[in-house]
């Protein structure tokens, strides 16, 4: 399976009203620049949200997951357009990416494992 | 080196409960289907998300919270959860390094179910600029 999302500062305040994650490096573009960020970045758990809602699709429902494990490597902003994927390696196994449109992976040595 | 060790301090288990209309929320902010169960990443509230804001107002542990960037996550289920389930999660630090300007610190949380069964163990690495 694979999704594509374009990430919006709305849905990333959704994901912070959600996980109550509301670091102001997600929400305020003034303080994300003040600690050297180009300004507010998406939270490495909404990207792991929507890699686990696609493993979670491929592995025939979410009940069936049992690990699921992600390296963050890159940061994500509002406007970054990037495609999930889930793709089987066998034996109850899931391959995990993410990458933007210019090529750069997000999620790096990203798997799953299902029953 | 930090000045204190904190590796192997465990925190206080915290009582959380499974609530349907928050699950939801968490499922529509990922764009899974909300009608669809618990999404198993919830797993970053009731388990995470229940314990890291211990580490991040221990003041022993002085996480600089501005520089700190969450690296790695693993979350391991026995099982998932059910809406209305109260779950107990406990944290602790299973690690805490620093190598050339950089800190690295492991929190791992355990999270059971009212019978004391295992539904999730929950693993991050947050890496803190020096």
């Amino acid at each position: 399976m694979k999704r594509t999302v374009t990430f919006t500062k709305e849905q990333i305040v959704a994901y912070a009203d959600a996980s109550g994650d509301h670091n102001p490096i997600h929400l305020d573009d003034d303080f994300a620049r003040s600690v050297g960020l180009p300004g507010v970045i998406a939270h490495g758990m909404l990207q792991m949200g929507i890699a686990g809602a696609v493993a979670a699709e491929t592995a025939g429902g979410g009940d069936r997951l049992r690990r699921l494990v992600c390296r963050f490597s890159g940061m994500v902003v509002p406007g970054d357009r990037v495609t999930f994927s889930a793709d089987s390696a066998g034996d109850g196994k899931l391959e995990i990416r993410a990458v933007k449109e210019n090529g750069e992976a997000v999620l790096t040595k990203s798997s799953a494992e299902y029953v | 080196m930090t000045e204190v060790s904190v590796a192997g301090r465990s925190y206080p288990a915290v009582t959380f409960q499974i609530d349907r209309e928050h699950a939801a929320a968490f499922a529509r902010a990922i764009g899974a289907d909300p009608g669809a169960g618990v999404p198993p990443t919830f797993a970053a509230v009731y388990s995470l998300g229940a314990t890291a804001s211990q580490l991040f107002e221990d003041p022993e542990a002085a996480i600089d919270f501005a520089k700190l960037l969450h690296a790695e996550q693993e979350f391991a289920w026995t099982r998932h959860p059910q809406p209305g389930e109260t779950v107990t999660s406990q944290g602790r630090i299973a690690s805490d390094m620093s190598r050339r300007g950089m800190r690295f610190v492991s929190f791992e949380t355990d999270t059971k179910g009212a019978g004391g069964d295992e539904i999730c163990r929950s693993r991050a690495l947050f890496v803190i600029r020096q």
